[in-house]
């Protein structure tokens, strides 16, 4: 059975993760970097968040339906995404085994791996904070 | 050793938690094989053959010899597309695919070396499948049965021939392709675009030129070395990556010194290359990337100029990466405390050896490119598999001590 219950409660963890990073003083400017919009698409359940990382512009992420044209886009399953964030999920297995997708220029995506690790505990404590325990030990 | 985190790196030993191996390309090796291409190649479905070459190898007379052998195997030669480059781009395969399109061909024959094969093997899956150069892009993205997640739907028939020991791209799942327009090199990846032949012959570089045979020698050295360290090392690949080195170290020089006079030599080197071929690499590819893509350096010169640089910055990393280059200092001759430093004064000795370029500048890189160029390692996929974590002041200052 799948993490989430429906794309809401993916918004709602996931999609808040990304909206707190695109606020975050510190690190929303390395993310910017990328300059690009990257495009999430999971499944089970079928969700979509889309985010701008564009140098020297403001963060934006559109949960659901965005009028942002995505340059590349990542697909994989909501679980998958969980995972990654709570730091269980290598990426180039993930890559290597097609649990991950990802189509474009997929190099503006990959040199924000490194990137990601101080958000992991963040991830952690947002769904701590939700009283979602069930998702912390589920993954 | 428990990592912190999924991207915490893993260490170089023990039992992994998971790796993958494949290598579905059939070879033949050996002597006076040209004329049995069409022989061989019909078994693997060919039947109007599109080759793919440059003007160089045309030139040599190779390529009449290789049609003669499609020919007289019984397949038909639908057409020859000798207008690739040295480094090829989004354009020429495209140009190509139309081309094979356009001739009636059902299959594709490339005889070059990287630049070539890579062609060849991006314009068969734009022959194949449809959509433009740029939109192969990707790592396991072509199409595939059970709407995206089933086996991986098959290319027209591929064959290589290779003209050079070093890129062993006829061997491989993986293409590189220059992107003028946005001056990146696209790496294409995924199990059908490994050739369903490969035949190496040491008449096929019989004609190469020392520099180039250095180059490419030196890029299956890379190869060899970043297959065994990288942090996507397989015990298969261990196996193929030693084995290419003892090849590399008894017959590389030999093969650039004796040229046109040491068949032996030569086909050893192309077996090795062969051998070497991994999509297993590190930051020593993701280096020379961005070096070619921007500044034009030849991948084998900047590999060589590269290779020395993240040895030194790698093995002083951790004590198991050290290991790994121990292992390869063993097989080299090499018994030093340092190996990191030991191994790479070898490597730098061994390039100067070989009339190679042993600095960027050299190569006609300036110092004022070094900002696009960490972006660019910063961005290629092999900097996560590079056994030491890396950053944008690693790569500044490995660039800089290159320069």
């Amino acid at each position: 059975m799948a993490y989430f219950r429906d794309a809401d409660e993916v918004y709602a963890y996931i999609g808040r993760l990304f909206e707190e990073l695109a606020q975050d003083d510190e690190l929303a400017p390395k993310f910017s970097k990328a300059n690009t919009i990257v495009q999430y698409h999971y499944r089970e359940p079928e969700s979509t968040i889309t985010v701008k990382l564009i140098d020297g512009e403001e963060g934006q992420v559109d949960c659901g339906t965005t009028t942002m044209e995505p340059e590349v886009v990542m697909t994989m399953d909501a679980d998958t995404a969980h995972r990654f964030w709570l730091g269980k999920v290598n990426v180039t297995v993930a890559l290597a085994r097609g649990q991950m997708k990802a189509k474009g220029p997929v190099a503006k995506i990959l040199k924000l791996v490194p990137l990601v690790k101080p958000v992991f505990p963040r991830y952690h404590r947002l769904l701590e904070e939700n009283g979602r325990q069930d998702l912390l030990e589920a993954a | 050793m428990s990592a912190e985190s999924a991207l915490d790196r893993a260490p170089l030993r023990g039992f992994k938690d998971f790796y993958q191996y494949a290598s579905t390309t059939r070879i033949i090796a050996g002597r006076d094989l040209l004329a049995s291409t069409g022989f061989e190649f019909l078994k693997e479905g060919a039947g109007r053959v599109f080759l793919v070459t440059d003007e160089v190898i045309r030139a040599t007379g190779l390529v009449d010899r290789v049609e003669a052998g499609v020919v007289d195997g019984g397949l038909e030669l639908a057409g020859v597309f000798d207008d690739v480059p040295q480094d090829s781009s989004t354009e020429i395969v495209e140009r190509c695919a139309a081309a094979a399109k356009e001739a009636g061909a059902d299959s594709f024959l490339a005889v070059g070396g990287g630049s070539v094969m890579d062609t060849a093997k991006v314009a068969d899956a734009v022959f194949t499948h449809g959509g433009s150069a740029r939109e192969q892009e990707g790592f396991l993205l072509m199409p595939r049965e059970a709407d995206g997640m089933g086996r991986p739907l098959e290319i027209a028939p591929l064959a290589c021939i290779p003209t050079t020991a070093g890129t062993g791209s006829e061997a491989s799942m993986a293409a590189v392709i220059k992107d003028h327009e946005h001056k990146v090199k696209l790496e294409i990846a995924d199990f059908p675009l490994f050739p369903r032949l490969a035949i190496l012959d040491p008449e096929t570089t019989r004609t190469l030129p020392a520099s180039v045979a250095a180059a490419t020698g030196i890029d299956a050295m890379t190869h060899a070395i970043e297959g065994y360290v990288s942090n996507d090392w397989s015990a298969h690949g261990d196996a193929r990556s030693l084995h290419a080195l003892r090849l590399i170290r008894d017959n590389l020089e030999r093969a650039v010194e004796g040229g046109e006079s040491d068949e032996e030599a030569r086909g050893n080197m192309l077996i090795a290359a062969n051998l070497a071929i991994t999509i297993a690499l590190g930051s020593v590819h993701a280096m020379s990337h961005p070096a070619g893509a921007h500044f034009g350096v030849p991948h084998g010169v900047a590999n060589a100029i590269h290779l020395p640089h993240v040895i030194r910055h790698n093995a002083a990393g951790a004590a198991d990466i050290a290991d790994r280059y121990r292992d390869i200092g063993e097989l080299l001759g090499i018994d030093e405390p340092e190996i990191g430093d030991a191994l790479a004064d070898h490597i730098t000795a061994l390039v100067a050896r070989l009339g190679l370029p042993t600095r960027l500048s050299q190569a006609g890189v300036p110092e004022s490119g070094i900002p696009v160029l960490v972006d660019g390692a910063m961005g290629d996929g092999t900097t996560l598999l590079n056994p030491r974590e890396m950053g944008e002041e690693d790569y500044a200052e490995l660039y800089r001590r290159a320069l």
